[in-house]
Parts: structure tokens; sequence; C-alpha cells
């Protein structure tokens, strides 16, 4: 309403590292209600086309869940008490960061119709993937706070310390969303690769195993040590772990530092994305 | 540079300038590339080279003027309408465009099959960049434009390829524009709406104050248009009063079919 008749609208100089970072969070901010629609389609397109429709945002992660404890219980005897809760604790919130990772791939490469046809900031396609990715986790306490009623002697007022734990991995997300989504549009096997890349971390991870177990294994090799400590879900883990099975505080410091480093993660993203969009339209 | 060309124009810069602008496509980027190739770059198995879609077109369009632009396929007609909408950063050059512009390239981009009419128009609007309440208060005219009937409120999945451009030729043109950029648009759904919209493209074409058009439709292009340029390979080679430009090229073309026609056995072999 306010674009006078000769307002510049196409053809705004190039800007600099700095510059180009302030463009895309002013994008996101302006059209925050578009990342917000994206968001919405997303997550309704799911419940869509299938008998049981949103049932699956539970059935799904109650589903896994119990698969992982048949192979732990019952194949592998490794018997931990209360083994459910200590289970979900680190499967539930993995399931939404490999969710998340799984749709980032197309989620630029998806929209190449409108991108073809509108100018608009990309950057809100990746981030409303990084949203939608979120409803995974909400929906999951849902099967979480239900095991409780197996075990209701561990639930403390410190399960509310998931939620901390929780924004540390959304801010790891976010830079992981972003590059995918723009590697995606360049080399379309990326969405082969990453469910195989997933289950390696995943294992690398303390998500079916107490940590100690990886410890033990870092300190007769030494280079394991540094890996299993550098890996973000050692912390992440960890931190549910202990707010979730335990009991207890998780350990801030680590969370903390975790939290700081996403940062320059996120800034680093958001300007390389900026620099490979204006390729998305000749690409796709 | 720019106070220069704002001098040419008396103090108010014009609605489009392109300046020795260029858009180059990397053919090694092209689709279906595979980690494979990049990995091992042989230059076998990657396409090697670049292309170039537009290459030095010095370009401006003055208020009040309406464009036509002409060639034939792959000279670069639709890559100069995603120039001028801002959907192509151009390689080298530069390009201005000042003021809202509406762009009808293919109708029903954005809809998002699940949502109905009435949710697609606001996401497309949020698509556009037009402010929500503004939105809000287009929504009725919208609606009762595209003339969906009782499917107003059925998931856009629903409708036919009719009503889906009736929609989306109804929110593309509901902006008053003042850069007006046409893409072939004038042929879409039944007899009706094709008379409906032509009238509509007319209102917004007296109150826009730069169009540009691309056809290959030249009659209408005559009349539309107070200008053509003709483009060909990706360069402007020919520039002037519509009228002039359309038949130039008319004739080269009559020319082009008859070689054709003549060396007819070459022709064939080559398709």
């Amino acid at each position: 309403m306010t674009t006078s008749s000769t307002e510049l609208t196409v053809g705004r100089p190039r800007r600099g590292s700095i510059g180009s970072i302030l463009e895309s969070v002013a994008a996101l901010i302006e059209r925050r209600r578009l990342v917000w629609y994206l968001t919405i389609s997303e997550v309704r397109t799911k419940g869509t086309n299938s008998l049981l429709g949103n049932i699956w945002w539970f059935l799904d992660p109650a589903l896994q869940l119990f698969i992982y404890f048949l192979l732990v219980n019952v194949l592998f005897h490794r018997s931990q008490p209360a083994i459910l809760l200590f289970l979900g604790a680190a499967i539930l919130p993995w399931k939404w960061f490999t969710a998340a990772l799984t749709t980032a791939t197309t989620a630029v490469r998806r929209r190449e119709q409108v991108m073809r046809q509108i100018a608009f900031p990309h950057i809100v396609l990746p981030a409303a993937s990084v949203l939608a990715s979120v409803g995974n986790f909400l929906f999951a306490l849902v099967p979480l706070g239900a095991l409780y009623l197996l075990y209701p002697d561990r639930l403390t007022p410190w399960a509310l310390a998931v939620f901390p734990v929780a924004v540390v991995q959304f801010l790891w997300t976010i830079p992981a969303v972003i590059t995918l989504s723009a590697l995606g549009v360049f080399f379309r096997d990326i969405s082969n690769f990453i469910p195989h890349g997933l289950r390696i971390w995943f294992y690398l991870s303390p998500a079916l195993f107490p940590i100690e177990t990886l410890q033990a294994i870092g300190d007769r090799h030494p280079w394991f040590g540094v890996l299993v400590n550098a890996n973000p879900f050692t912390w992440i883990f960890s931190g549910y772990r202990d707010a979730l099975y335990h009991g207890r505080a998780p350990d801030w410091i680590p969370l903390g530092a975790l939290a700081l480093a996403s940062i320059p993660a996120i800034l680093l993203s958001i300007y390389l994305f900026r620099r490979a969009s204006p390729l998305f339209v000749k690409v796709l | 540079m720019a106070q220069r060309t704002r001098s040419r124009t008396n103090g108010t810069p014009p609605p489009i300038l392109l300046k020795g602008l260029g858009v180059q496509y990397d053919l090694r980027l092209s689709k279906k590339r595979k980690l494979r190739d990049t990995v091992l770059r042989d230059g076998r198995h990657a396409q090697s080279g670049k292309f170039w879609a537009l290459r030095e077109v010095d370009f401006t369009v003055a208020a009040g003027e309406s464009v036509a632009v002409i060639g034939p396929n792959g000279a670069g007609k639709s890559t100069m309408l995603q120039v001028l909408a801002g959907i192509l950063e151009p390689s080298v050059g530069t390009v201005e465009v000042r003021g809202k512009i509406a762009t009808l390239l293919q109708l029903g981009a954005g809809f998002d099959p699940e949502l109905n009419a009435r949710e697609n128009t606001l996401l497309v609007g949020e698509f556009l960049g037009v402010p929500h309440r503004e939105m809000i208060r287009r929504l009725p005219a919208i609606l009762e434009f595209a003339d969906l009937g009782e499917f107003a409120d059925a998931e856009v999945r629903t409708y036919s390829s009719g009503m889906r451009a009736r929609l989306g030729f109804s929110v593309a043109t509901s902006v008053e524009p003042d850069v007006l950029l046409l893409d072939e648009v004038l042929s879409t759904g039944d007899a009706a709406f094709i008379e409906k919209s032509r009238g509509r493209i007319m209102e917004l074409m007296k109150r826009a104050r730069a169009i540009v058009f691309v056809t290959h439709d030249l009659d209408s292009a005559a009349n539309f248009c107070t200008r053509a340029i003709e483009l060909d390979g990706g360069r402007i080679v020919a520039d002037g009063p519509a009228n002039r430009v359309i038949a130039a090229y008319k004739k080269k073309m009559a020319k082009r079919s008859t070689m054709a026609a003549r060396s007819g056995q070459g022709v064939r072999r080559g398709s």
C-alpha cells in the first residue's frame, strides 16, 4: 500500500555478508504470515490421504518406541529399569530431528512451481520446514507423557526441563535444515544419503544405551572419545534423560555452550542460503 | 550512472530500466544432476559450458509505454519477464523496476491443493507480498470474479483445470500494478471467461504505467502495444513502433518458412 510508483521493487543492489543476513532475517519477519501458512500446510498434509489421518502424529512415535523396545529388551536382553522411558527420552526427540532433516532436502525443491512464477524470499521455505518439524516433537510428548502411567515414581518437576533442552535441539535443527534445503536443490542424491547418515549418527549417540557405554569405548580409543564429546546429541540426549528419566537437573554448561555455538552456525547457513538462492530458479 | 538516467527522463526514473543485462545459465548445474558427476568430474559426464539466455540487453520502458516482446522460441522472452519480475537475478548488468508489479506468467502458481479457494487466495497473496489486511479486503471481489459457485469452499485439488486457471487469474489481477508483465495468458478457460479476462486485462493495461507483453500472437501484440522489441538468441535485434517491428518480423518469418519449404528434404531429416 505504501509502495509509491517510483519505488525500486526489483534490482536492489547486492549486499555484503552481514547485509544479506540482515535482509533474510528482515524478510522472515515481514513474511511471518507466509511462513506460518506454509507450516500449517505442511503439518496438515501429513494427516490427509490416510485412513487414520492425524492419529498418525501420535501413532508414529509410539510404534517406533515399541520397536526399539522389542529390539533392546527382548532381542538383546539389555535391561534397564524403566526401559521404555529410558528409550523414549532419546528416541522421540531423535525422531523430530530425522523428520526435520529428511523433509529439509525437498523443502525448496518442492516449491519449484511457485518459485518460477513469483519473486519471494526463498528463506521462508526452510523456515516453514523447521517450524513444521516441531510438530513431531509436540505430538511425541503425548506418548512420552503416557509412559509416566507405567512409571509414576519417575515423574519429577525436572521433567519440565525437556523444554530448554528441546530449544537447544531446535537451535541446531535450524542451520541443518537451511543448509540441506539448499543442497537438495543442487544434489538430488542428498535425500538418499540422509537416512543412512542419520542412522550412523544415531548409533554413535547414547540413544539405545547409556552414555557410559560410549565413554568406556572412548577410554580405550581417545579419538572416539573426542567424537563422542563433539557430538551435540551426546549432550542433548543426556539432557533429555536427566530431565525425564533420572529426574534431575540437566548438565547446563554443555547445553549452554551448544546453544551459543548454534548462533554462528545459524548465521552462516542463512548467509550461504542467500548466496545460493539466485541459482535456485535456474537449476530447478 | 543513476543520475544520468534520471536527468534524461525529467527527474522521474523510468518504470523499467535494463542496462548491459546478461543472464547466464551454467549447463553443468542443470537438472537431474547427480552427486557422482561432481565427484568424478571427468568432463564426459558433466555437460560443460555456459549459455547466455540474454546478452547485452539495453532497454528502457518509459511511463505510458506498452511493449510487446516477440521472437522465436528460445529467444529469451520468458527469461526477460522473469528478470523483470525479480524471479531471476541478472548475471551481469543492472535491472531496475519501479512500482508495484503484477505478473501474469502461469496461472495458479503457489496454490496448495489441500486448501480451499479462500485459503489459497490468502496464501498466494502472502507469496506476492500483499499486506494481509489488503488481501482480506480484496477477497470477496477475487472469489466473485473467479466464479467458482459451490466449489469456493472445496479444496483446490477437486477443481477442474479451468476453475484453477480462473482463480489464478483472479488473484493475479487483483493488484493494481504500476508495471504489468504478461505472458500469453489471454487464452485460459472457456470462451466466456476469455472475454471476461480480456476486459480485466484491458482495464489493468489502462491503469498501469508500463506493460511488457510476451506473445506469439502477433496481431494482438500489434493491437495492444505501442512498441515492440524482437529478441533473437538472447539479444535485441529490433526495437521500434509496434506496427513496424511486427510487420518486419512477419515478413522475416514468411521468408524463413518459404526457404524452409524449398529445402523441405533437409527440414524433414532434421526433425
